[in-house]
This record gives C-alpha cells, sequence and structure tokens, in this order.
C-alpha cells in the first residue's frame, strides 16, 4: 500500500455484448500487496471485468496495464505467463483428471509437456515430475485437500472445488490472483480456511488479489480497499468502513427497497 | 488386418480418447497414407492403361534411392506417416479453432475432399482405375500363399512400436495437458497452457499414426483406389473400434479393433443372409450400443493415474469405466 505504482490499471474499459453495455467505462487500481475486494448486485459486471483481465474476452474498448505494461487483449495463456491468475465462479476443474494432476498440470513452462520429451529425455521429465508432484502435495495439504489427492477432481464437493480452485492459483506463484467468489458455497470452517490462506498468501507470498465476494463478513475481514461496481460502472472505492457508508453503495444494493438499512 | 485397423484406432485415440478432437475424417488420412505408400513404391506405369497418369511411381526401381524394394517400404512407411503430418499441420492450422461438431464437419469434408482429388486428378493417381501391383515387403521370403503370416507379423512390430511411443507420450506431462484441454479448454487455458499449440501437436501425431495405418493397408492389399477409402470402412468403423475398445486407453483402442473386425470378417461366414454387409454393419451398431448400455467407458475404460505414493502401482482399474 505504500508502494506507488499500480500492479494492475484498468483504464475506461467498455464492455458490450450486442446491446447491452455490460461494463460501461470502468477505470481503478490495484496495488500491489493488498487484497482488494470487488463487491456489487448481481449483474454489476465484476465477472465480466475478471475476463476481460485476464483475456478471457476481448474488450470493446479502453486499457489493461499490469505492472505499467499494456496487456489489453493478450489471451488466457498469455496472461497467465504474466502471473495473473484467476478461478471461476463455477468450478472448472479437469474432472476426469486426479485432483493431484488438476494441480500438476499448472507450473509453467514444464519440459515434459513439450512432445517430444517423454521419448527424448524421460529422466528429466521423471525428475521434474517428482518435483512438481511434491509440490503439489504440499500445496494440497496446505488447503486440506491431501486425502484426496488420488480422486477424480470430478467427484468432489463443490466447496472442495473451490479449495481445488484455489489450489490451482497457488500452484502458478502467481503476482495477481483473481478470485471468483471463493466462498460461495463453502462451508463456514472451509471458508475461515479460505480466509486464513488468502491473508498468508498475502503476507508470506507477496501475491496481490483481486476478489469477487458477495458475503461481506469475508470482505470486511480480507480486504482493502473495496471497489463497489453497479451496473458496469464503478460507483464507490474506500476502505470497508467507507463504503458501508457511502450513500450510492446503500442506494445500489437496496434501490427498490425503503428505508431498509444494510 | 485387424493389426492395420488398430494402427487407426490407435491414432484416433490420439484425436478423440485423449484430446477431444472430433475427427471424423480419418478416411482422408487413411487414403493419404496409402496413396502416399502406393505412389512411391507402385512398378513403372504401363502408358496404354494409365493413359492421363503422368507420374511414373516406382522411384525404388528408379535409382532414386538405391535402396531395393524392400527398404522402400519402409521409406515409404515414414513417408506416408510424414505426408499426413505435413497435410495435418496445415488443415490443423485452419480447423483446430473450430469446436466439436464444427471441427468434425470440417474433417469430414477434408477426408471427401482428399478422396475426390485422387477420383478426378488422374495425373496424380490413375484416377478410379487406382493404383495396383504395389510390391510388398520381403516379396518371395515366403510362398505366396504363407506371405501373410509374415506381414502379419511386420504389421505386429509396427503396431507395438506406435503403441509404445503413444503410451509413452501420453503418460508425460504433454499427455496430462491433453487430457485437462479435454475436460475443459477455458480451464487449460486459464493453466496457462496454449491449447491451440497442443491440439495442433495432437492433430499432428494422430495423422502421422493414421498415414502409417494407410501405408500398412496400401502393401497388404496391394491396390489402392478412390473408392477404399469412403466413410464407412475408411472412418466409421474406426470409430466402432475406439468407443467398444475404449477411449482414452491405448490398449482398449487396440482391443476394439480387433473385437470389431472379429466381428466385421467373422460374420461373413454366416449362413445366408445373416452374412450381408448392410447386416453385418446392423451387428456392428448393436455390438456399440449395448457396449455402451454396459460399459460406457468401452470394454477398457480409462484408467485412473494414481500415484505410486499411495497405490504402489502407477495406475487402477477405473471401476465405473
Amino acid at each position: 500500500m505504500t508502494s506507488t505504482t499500480p500492479l494492475l490499471q484498468v483504464r475506461e474499459v467498455v464492455k458490450d455484448f450486442g446491446g447491452v453495455r455490460a461494463v460501461d467505462h470502468c477505470s481503478f487500481d490495484v496495488m500491489p500487496g493488498t487484497v482488494t475486494g470487488l463487491i456489487g448486485p448481481n449483474g454489476a459486471g465484476k465477472t465480466t471485468l475478471f475476463n476481460l483481465i485476464s483475456g478471457a474476452l476481448p474488450l470493446t474498448s479502453g486499457r489493461i496495464l499490469c505492472d505499467g505494461r499494456d496487456i489489453t487483449g493478450l489471451r488466457l495463456h498469455q496472461t497467465f505467463a504474466l502471473g495473473i491468475v484467476r478461478t471461476f465462479q463455477i468450478p472448472r476443474e479437469f474432472q476426469r483428471l486426479t485432483v493431484l494432476e488438476n494441480l500438476a498440470v499448472v507450473p509453467a513452462n514444464q519440459r515434459g509437456e513439450r512432445m517430444w520429451a517423454a521419448w527424448l529425455t524421460p529422466w528429466t521429465v521423471a525428475h521434474e515430475e517428482r518435483r512438481i508432484e511434491a509440490k503439489a502435495l504440499e500445496v494440497l495439504e496446505f488447503v486440506n485437500l491431501a486425502h484426496l489427492a488420488d480422486e477424480y477432481a470430478g467427484n468432489l464437493s463443490t466447496g472442495q472445488k473451490k479449495l481445488l480452485e484455489l489450489a490451482r492459483t497457488l500452484m502458478a506463484e502467481p503476482r495477481l490472483v483473481l478470485l471468483d467468489e471463493p466462498g460461495a458455497g463453502v462451508n463456514r470452517t472451509l471458508l475461515n480456511s479460505l480466509a486464513d490462506n488468502i491473508q498468508r498468501a498475502s503476507a508470506e507470498r507477496g501475491v496481490t488479489f483481486l476478489l469477487i465476494e458477495h458475503d461481506m463478513d469475508l470482505v470486511t475481514r480480507l480486504c482493502n480497499p473495496v471497489i463497489v461496481m453497479a451496473d458496469g460502472v464503478v460507483i464507490a472505492e474506500g476502505s470497508p468502513r467507507q463504503i458501508q457508508r457511502d450513500p450510492g453503495v446503500l442506494e445500489a444494493y437496496l434501490g427498490g427497497m425503503v428505508g431498509g438499512a444494510a | 488386418m485387424a493389426g492395420i485397423y488398430a494402427v487407426f484406432a490407435l491414432g484416433l485415440n490420439v484425436h478423440w480418447g485423449y484430446t477431444g478432437l472430433f475427427n471424423i475424417g480419418i478416411a482422408g488420412f487413411f487414403a493419404l497414407g496409402a496413396y502416399t505408400a502406393a505412389l512411391l513404391t507402385s512398378p513403372a506405369a504401363d502408358p496404354l492403361l494409365f493413359e492421363e497418369f503422368v507420374f511414373a511411381g516406382d522411384w525404388a526401381q528408379l535409382g532414386v534411392l538405391d535402396l531395393g524394394v524392400d527398404l522402400w517400404f519402409l521409406v515409404a512407411l515414414a513417408a506416408a506417416g510424414a505426408a499426413c503430418g505435413v497435410v495435418a499441420l496445415i488443415i490443423g492450422y485452419v480447423t483446430l479453432r473450430l469446436n466439436d461438431d464444427y471441427l468434425a464437419i470440417a474433417t469430414l469434408g477434408i477426408a471427401e475432399s482428399v478422396r475426390l482429388f485422387f477420383l478426378n486428378e488422374k495425373w496424380v493417381a490413375n484416377g478410379s482405375k487406382g493404383l495396383y501391383q504395389i510390391p510388398q515387403f520381403l516379396e518371395g521370403w515366403l510362398p505366396s500363399d504363407k506371405y501373410n503370416y509374415l506381414y502379419m507379423v511386420v504389421v505386429i512390430v509396427v503396431l507395438v512400436a506406435l503403441f509404445a511411443l503413444v503410451q509413452r507420450v501420453m503418460q508425460s506431462p504433454w499427455g496430462r495437458a491433453l487430457r485437462a484441454i479435454r475436460e475443459d479448454e477455458v480451464a487449460a487455458a486459464a493453466s496457462g497452457k496454449n491449447v491451440f499449440r497442443f491440439k495442433l501437436q495432437a492433430f499432428v501425431l494422430g495423422a502421422v499414426i493414421m498415414g502409417v495405418g494407410g501405408a500398412l493397408f496400401a502393401h497388404h492389399i496391394r491396390f489402392v483406389s478412390p473408392l477404399t477409402f469412403d466413410p464407412l470402412l475408411g472412418t466409421f468403423i474406426i470409430w466402432a473400434m475406439l468407443m467398444v475398445g475404449g477411449a482414452g486407453n491405448n490398449l482398449g483402442a487396440i482391443l476394439g479393433a480387433f473385437v470389431v473386425w472379429g466381428l466385421w470378417v467373422g460374420a461373413r461366414f454366416l449362413p445366408g443372409e445373416l452374412s450381408d454387409p448392410n447386416f453385418r454393419f446392423f451387428m456392428v451398431g448393436v455390438l456399440i450400443v449395448a457396449v455402451i448400455l454396459l460399459r460406457p467407458g468401452g470394454i477398457l475404460g480409462e484408467l485412473r493415474r494414481v500415484t505410486r505414493r499411495a497405490a504402489g502401482r502407477s495406475a487402477v482399474r477405473l471401476d465405473d469405466g
């Protein structure tokens, strides 16, 4: 938070789906080392914004910069290479791969992922595999999934799949992690360990997080600052305490209700 | 013959079983591999019979490379694989951005284009009359009535070699990335994988294998014509083999080839109407339905890769496969 250059800069980003403007001239910064929250009512454009930042969707106009470098228009695997790793709101695990394999897929630049390697340099590959497997097991311990290492990922519960998604981001040694509703469908105990994991990764590994979440307890506990979106526009930005008092935010969340209290 | 089909099933397994590429244009690579081998080894054309056929063939006896016919067989196998690889690279570069159904239509169309090319461009390969008198490997070593046993051994050697190569590469991280792409392309990309590059590599590898299969076929039948490579016997029976044997399992692919081919050929000896080709296709259909109902993953389904740490074995059978 003391650092001067933002890790991620979103500038005047627009995304249209046909006639619907999902994201409308969004601009904000994410400072390195922070856990930044992104909240807003359903349909505010939060997940779309994640898709734009990570390169899953092309943007209509605007620019996105990472570390001052223009990353507008890069594809998913290219933003990954720059250290931007995302999770999905609805987990997208590799169902017929085991939990361990799901993680082993992640590390970048594996020699064994070159087609010739298995035929020409099997020992190097085997050596590398042992390292990746050890690391994957370590990450699984970290998120309490080690006992399921050999289970098919498709057989996990929704909450466990969420943890697997988080584990996948930790395998990658990312700089910026985009978490899309990590808490949804996760029970209280798992949620606490999830929050601990995020805080630890942030504090110990210096990973920056940008997370979408509806659970305000989790947001208040983890995030500072918090960015609020509604109808594709950023309507407020500040500490959790500040935004909870912001009349515009209350309006967006409680719009139609009369005299409702947050 | 079943061994040759097993080679195709193995190639299709690389496409569909591991990578999820819906290729229903196997016949295209089949034809290309067979024609490549045939053109490289066939004896010089008789100008009376081959009016419009300008390509003389018979590189083996032209002394282009003085290896003799038998070594040219090996060159032809490699060339057939290489030709399919190059074509797959070009086709794949254009079509692999398409998903599932669209890729299927594209591959089917390309396979038919390849067949019609050989049919209509008579100067390339004698059009509908086809190429014949394709020499055989180690011809004359055994009396011709026993030759088929020798060739069976040749086919099995090639099949085992290809099986070992495919098995090895599919158990490597490269194969794991392919399976991840099969499961969820977007998530694979979000895990930093260049999905297009992996798919292209897999497409080329599978096509090379199919090309080798085509070459083996040409030297077995000793005759190739465009009519050989219709979608039914050139593509769909191979799909039947993979579905019956088990997609995602190389042994399954080979087993499926033997089972389906056994049924296909065995039914020829049934009495009367039962040996009718249409009825035999019907029986292959019944077999597919039966396998899908009883064992959805095929006779040998995909194996779950369990780490040695846990099971002491590298893989165990999947119970519900």
